[in-house]
């Protein structure tokens, strides 16, 4: 048994020090994927709570077919979606990711793609386009992106963690990436 | 081959959601067209925008906030003591019996066990007085976790009233959900035991657990000087205290059987 199982063990007999030691290396972790996922520094702060209580709570619930941070890693995801969805339930109820659809290329290259997107990110112009772009997402899209591009999670984790099927996952990214992409538009 | 369209670049660059065969076509294609790898070039600076936005990092409070705020929400959520009858109680509760009625009657169960284990266990002194120092030991078990029953409604009643932190108050609702259903537990117990006035006392706490239990998250500063003004003019909170005092004094005091 590795530490963290011990850690887990314990902590499931209420050891609330086995506990912090099992998760705090991952507060930071999980604050830049909620504040990620919630473009919001508080409604982060706030998501992490929540997700770490709910650890701590449901702890008996964790029946270790995935390791306990993939575990949390799902728990934190939700419970920032579950901030979003309190602060403005209009946002989420109205994400529907069967619209919206567009089989067309957007990758187009008959335009000169001008100076490269590294010399670009020095400008505070493209790091406020890439912002705008980034929250122009529906909380759905930017999910998804945000577990692919900056998690390194599969198709099928994400489709775990926000419980959509894998092809509603795979159109969220694509569509995030496809709005990413206009913030790159007004300067080529 | 079948066209490469944008979408199947992004998994191809994820290497994510393509099967080994198509990922291979499309490393073939990225090789000797041009166009599709001027595309996915495109591709990948999309990309690193992301990536250019720095990650986001909690200020320097964050771990201090967390842990006060959890710890305050753990400490709410868990009772001070896990009670004795908690575990065989959801193991009946399996079997989709009654749960109040059920645990009442695990109560007098327990006493009554204590009883006949007195009793048999007291020879030589007469039936009687083995069966009323039993009835006094089941009665001081029964105090025991009354008493800390009211602490924690006492806690309860505390955090409702002078708190206005939501996470907080979360707990504080579960909790007095939790406490709910103990305290008609202990009432039914109480009664049983020919205790009326501990009773009467713990029917008397049920509309305001049953208030907190379901109270909105969302609960503006009215509502929390209502309850406020509600504890000042019914003296609640000096008689949870003043009963816990009775109950451990009486804890204290020697068998005079």
């Amino acid at each position: 048994m590795d530490q963290a199982q011990q850690w887990v063990e314990q902590a499931r007999q209420g050891d609330r020090h086995a506990f912090r030691r099992l998760v705090e290396a991952q507060a930071r972790p999980l604050f830049t994927l909620c504040a990620r996922i919630t473009r919001d520094a508080a409604l982060a702060e706030d998501a992490v709570q929540e997700a770490l209580f709910n650890a701590w709570k449901h702890l008996r619930d964790f029946d270790g077919r995935a390791s306990f941070t993939t575990w949390l890693h799902r728990i934190a995801v939700n419970a920032a979606l579950e901030q979003l969805r309190r602060r403005n339930q209009r946002e989420v109820a109205t994400t529907d990711l069967g619209d919206d659809e567009d089989d067309g290329d957007f990758l187009d290259t008959r335009v000169d793609a001008g100076p490269g997107p590294e010399h670009h990110a020095r400008s505070g112009e493209i790091a406020q386009r890439v912002r705008a772009q980034l929250e122009r997402m529906t909380v759905l899209e930017r999910s998804a992106f945000v577990l692919r591009h900056h998690e390194g999670r599969s198709m099928e984790e994400i489709s775990s963690a926000l419980s959509l099927n894998i092809s509603a996952c795979k159109q969220a990214v694509f569509r995030a990436v496809r709005k990413l992409r206009g913030a790159l538009e007004p300067l080529r | 081959m079948n066209r490469i369209d944008d979408n199947e670049l992004i998994l191809y660059h994820y290497r994510d959601g393509l099967d080994a065969s198509r990922i291979g076509e499309i490393a073939a294609a990225l090789a000797q067209s041009p166009a599709l790898s001027e595309r996915h070039i495109i591709l990948c600076s999309t990309l690193e925008l992301a990536d250019a936005e720095a990650a986001p990092q909690p200020d320097e409070g964050f771990e201090r906030r967390l842990w006060h705020m959890l710890d305050a929400r753990i400490d709410a959520a868990s009772p001070a003591r896990t009670p004795w009858w908690l575990p065989l109680r959801e193991w009946l509760a399996a079997w989709s019996l009654p749960r109040p009625a059920l645990s009442g009657a695990l109560l007098v169960v327990f006493a009554l066990g204590v009883a006949f284990y007195a009793g048999r266990h007291s020879a030589p002194a007469p039936d009687v007085l083995a069966q009323e120092r039993a009835n006094a030991m089941a009665t001081r078990v029964l105090d025991a976790y009354v008493a800390e029953h009211l602490r924690a409604t006492e806690g309860v009643l505390l955090t409702a009233a002078n708190s206005d932190s939501a996470p907080l108050q979360a707990g504080n609702r579960e909790l007095a959900a939790n406490l709910l259903d103990s305290n008609r537990l202990y009432a039914s117990a109480a009664a049983r035991a020919g205790n009326t006035r501990l009773a009467d006392f713990l029917r008397q706490l049920e509309p305001i657990l049953i208030e907190l239990a379901n109270r909105r998250g969302d609960d503006d500063i009215q509502s929390i000087e209502g309850l406020r003004e509600y504890l000042s003019k019914t003296d609640l909170l000096f008689q949870v205290r003043a009963t816990q005092a009775r109950i451990d004094a009486a804890g204290k005091r020697p068998v005079s059987i």
